[in-house]
């Protein structure tokens, strides 16, 4: 009742915003808005005439003249400031409020920023120009919560959820339209990452303070990146080497035992390259059982983590080299377990799990003289080690894996017409051993794709592309996707997106989570590629209220499965069923969110989500298991005048979700049919100084906890125990504490 | 409810965390309201105005942010146009002559006061003095 309440109020607040809109007086006052453009040359910076300059969604502007200064006039609601000129990156402004003078430096030719070989964005924000429908999560925003990994990144975003796989090992997965993290392409700087046997745990391997921006796609994404995106795809850009600040630490602590620390620091090699070297060190020692189910909450774990890149940039040459290294043990299981002793029922159930990661990447990239020309090569080799053990049960798996993409680009008469086009190569070599049984598999796949981006420079925006794939395996395969951004005008935007992804399943790898449970994995025949449709449409629209933005976005997005790798565990409580789709798999999600800033320096976000996704499991169309049926979210963010002060609370309303069937099971260890809906709220103070900040938070404020997860805990080499059937947090409330220093 | 027994330590020590942890908790909610409050006095301050050498708008956004965590300072900004930087801060707190010296600690001439060279030194190419203006 209470989020009913929150639900009638939301709307009211809207519709009083929309009232308040109407009845606004547009000021007819048009200022003008004045400066110079440049370019960069060798002798460099120089003016340039002939530059056109409008306001974005319109059709009249001006053109700089011959020493390259431009006069425009500022209508009252103008926002976005077009510059453009052949031969160059379209850069969009955004008007200065308190200004009329501006004076802008043309970037070079749309190159390698296309492909991300080496990215020079900064954390702004997605322009309202993007065509794909991508939301970015900034350090700023990152800071608002002591995210210390990934997987902690998402506690703002009304879009990701996170939630535990299990009640024993940490595994973490995300949930992006209704459908797991496997379906959503994790990248990391635009190449394809934590994938194969780093799908459970590989949210915990990016730190939180090595990150600049995420950004978070909905629906199919472009063909260059691959065909793996099915329902998204999250795209991490970590700090870079040029940019970042010269020395950085971060510590954290959290009451419950966890212990963090982090640093970067950058050091300039000469004019055209830089070097910087980033580390991480993180530790729970302390054991702890607030619910008395005799197994401990979070598992025990070090991690050490180190990563080292260099950034080269040349007139016509740009590269990009790093590597990192991964180490991290992991302990959990009961309380009383001994892990030096050896296994067996009388020393009770305990999971360890080693892993060891080696990552490393080179992006070239050379830009021709024809403007907006380009070619880059893009190379990841990865090592992934984990040897592991839940109960009884060992699971050892290595993969190595190489990725490779060539891009070239181009326009086609004019840069209305863009084209990128190109060759992949992945290669995945798997080698996994499950208790006794061993299970190696090679895919190799090449690829070649083409993709068209059409702008017209004022509304519409068009990208379409196609890639053909061969698997050694499964054979040929094409992958169409399709982009459309069409803007009435710059307040008032529709994105359209459609388009086919693949992927082929790990099943080990990505239900670890499984193997923690006495369930039996009956694989019932040869999985074969997961193939989906992906459809969707956004609407964003932003009205000034009050002299400040109001934007509201509506997602609407369906996807529907041509093959899916089922994992059933509703067919038998004591197995889990794997096997190719025989049926209908559908998700369809839709989200309203929208962003105002209520008061002077409070800037609020709301959102709600409404998810229905059903699969044919044991026969019958069935709800999802554990996926909420709707989410509601409000983030509050206060920073005071100057910024000394920030305040950010976080609420969100998780709703009911369908549980696999336990109804076979003996009375003790049934579960309901539905677990109940919740709130979550998280809470952080941040104190800044001129280099330095602390912070003190609180997560699960509410010290709400999923009683009892682990099924049958107390007789786990009994066959009813089962720990992978989690609904909501298993710790209660954290307090954390952390400090940041910073030297630019 | 399978059950378990309850060592009543676990109890106790469970109270006094649950205590601390309120008192956490109301302090997080109190204390931005607070501050908020604080924020609307606005007596016993005063304005000052001080000519720079800033160019860019990345000198104005580097001087704003420094500024800001000088004693005392409640509001700060640099008008684009005249490079004029206009400081309110709290009256016993700091004055003129000690904020001119802390622009000039940044990199920038402040009134007749020159920049400190070795801070001017370190400053990005387009804020040296000399520099053509531009974003």
């Amino acid at each position: 009742m209470f989020f009913l309440k929150i639900k009638v109020m939301r709307f009211l607040k809207i519709l009083l915003a929309a009232v308040a809109a109407f009845s606004l007086n547009i000021s007819t006052f048009a200022q003008k808005l004045s400066g110079t453009v440049f370019e960069i040359t060798e002798e460099g910076e120089q003016p340039l005439p002939g530059v056109n300059i409008y306001w974005a969604g319109t059709t009249t502007g001006t053109a700089s003249d011959v020493d390259g200064k431009y006069k425009i006039k500022k209508p009252a609601d103008a926002h976005d400031l077009v510059f453009s000129f052949v031969g160059f990156e379209s850069d969009t402004i955004h008007a200065p409020h308190n200004s009329n003078k501006y004076d802008h430096v043309m970037r070079g030719s749309k190159t390698l920023d296309e492909v991300s070989v080496v990215t020079r964005a900064k954390t702004n924000f997605v322009s309202r120009l993007s065509t794909v429908n991508a939301q970015t999560i900034t350090s700023g925003e990152l800071q608002k919560a002591a995210c210390c990994n990934l997987s902690e990144s998402f506690e703002t975003s009304a879009s990701v959820d996170v939630s535990y796989s299990d009640a024993v090992t940490g595994a973490k997965q995300i949930e992006l339209l209704g459908l797991s993290g496997i379906y959503t392409q994790m990248m990391s700087e635009n190449m394809p990452n934590l994938r194969g046997l780093a799908t459970s745990f590989g949210l915990g391997y990016v730190p939180g303070s090595w990150m600049e921006s995420i950004q978070v796609s909905k629906g199919a994404s472009s063909v260059l990146n691959g065909y793996e995106s099915i329902s998204g795809q999250i795209n991490v850009e970590y700090k870079k080497a040029e940019e970042s600040e010269k020395f950085f630490m971060n510590l954290y602590q959290s009451h419950m035992g966890r212990s963090e620390l982090n640093f970067n620091t950058k050091t300039k090699m000469n004019e055209h390259a830089h070097a910087m070297v980033m580390g991480h060190w993180s530790r729970n020692g302390s054991k702890h059982d607030d619910n008395g189910d005799g197994f401990l909450d979070d598992p025990l774990y070090t991690q050490y983590n180190l990563f080292a890149r260099t950034d080269f940039r040349g007139k016509n040459f740009e590269g990009q080299f790093g590597v990192k290294g991964l180490m991290e043990n992991r302990r959990g299981g009961q309380i009383g377990f001994d892990h030096d002793k050896p296994r067996d029922v009388d020393n009770g159930y305990g999971i360890e799990l080693l892993t060891e990661r080696i990552e490393s990447f080179l992006k070239t990239g050379f830009i021709f003289s024809r403007p907006q020309t380009s070619v880059g090569i893009q190379q990841q080799f990865t090592y992934h080690h984990m040897d592991t053990y839940f109960g009884l049960t060992d699971y050892e798996g290595t993969q190595y894996s190489y990725y490779g993409n060539v891009l070239f680009q181009s326009y086609i008469s004019s840069t209305k017409h863009t084209y990128t086009t190109g060759v992949s190569y992945l290669y995945d070599r798997y080698e996994e051993q499950l208790n006794d049984s061993i299970f190696n598999r090679t895919e190799s796949v090449p690829g070649v794709f083409y993709q068209y981006t059409y702008s017209d420079g004022a509304k519409l925006n068009f990208i379409a592309g196609l890639r053909l794939d061969h698997h050694n395996e499964f054979g040929f395969f094409a992958t169409p996707r399709l982009h459309l951004r069409y803007g009435f005008n710059e307040h008032n935007i529709v994105r359209l997106s459609a388009g086919k992804g693949y992927r082929s399943a790990n099943i080990l790898a990505e239900n670890t989570s499984l193997l923690a449970s006495s369930r039996q994995l009956v694989v019932r025949n040869a999985p074969k590629m997961e193939e989906a449709w992906n459809y969707g449409i956004n609407f964003s629209k932003h009205i000034i209220v009050n002299d400040r933005e109001l934007t509201i976005g509506l997602d609407i997005y369906r996807t529907d499965f041509i093959n899916q790798v089922v994992i059933d565990r509703d067919a038998d409580a004591q197995k889990v069923l794997i096997y190719n789709l025989d049926g209908t798999s559908y998700s369809n999600s839709i989200q309203l969110e929208a962003n105002y800033e209520l008061l002077k320096g409070l800037d609020v976000t709301a959102a709600v989500r409404f998810n229905d996704v059903q699969m044919t499991l044991n026969n019958e169309l069935q709800e999802k298991p554990l996926v909420n049926k709707y989410k509601g979210l409000i983030a509050l963010s206060y920073a005071t005048n100057l910024r000394k002060w920030q305040f950010d609370l976080t609420t969100q309303f998780n709703g009911v979700s369908r549980l696999p069937s336990t109804a076979s099971n003996p009375e003790a260890y049934r579960l309901d049919d539905y677990s109940p809906a919740y709130t979550i709220m998280n809470a952080q103070v941040t104190k800044f100084f001129r280099n330095w900040n602390v912070y003190l938070g609180a997560e699960n404020l509410t010290n709400y906890k999923q009683e009892n997860p682990i099924l049958a805990a107390n007789d786990p080499f009994g066959k009813y125990f089962d720990s992978s059937i989690v609904w909501g947090p298993i710790s209660g409330i954290k307090v954390y504490a952390g400090l940041r220093y910073t030297i630019e | 409810m399978p059950d378990y027994a309850i060592p009543l330590n676990n109890n106790l020590i469970h109270k006094t965390m649950k205590r601390l942890i309120n008192i956490i908790v109301l302090s997080l909610i109190l204390l931005p309201i607070a501050l908020m409050a604080q924020d609307d006095k606005k007596k016993k301050t005063e304005t000052v105005k001080i000519q720079t050498s800033a160019i860019c708008e990345d000198c104005k956004a580097r001087l704003e942010k420094d500024i800001a965590f000088e004693k005392g300072v409640r509001a700060v900004e640099l008008d684009e146009e005249t490079k004029i930087i206009s400081i309110t801060y709290k009256i016993g707190k700091n004055d003129k002559e000690s904020l001119k010296k802390a622009i000039t600690k940044i990199g920038y001439d402040a009134d007749e006061m020159p920049a400190d060279q070795k801070a001017h030194d370190k400053l990005p190419d387009c804020c040296q003095k000399g520099a053509t203006p531009h974003k």
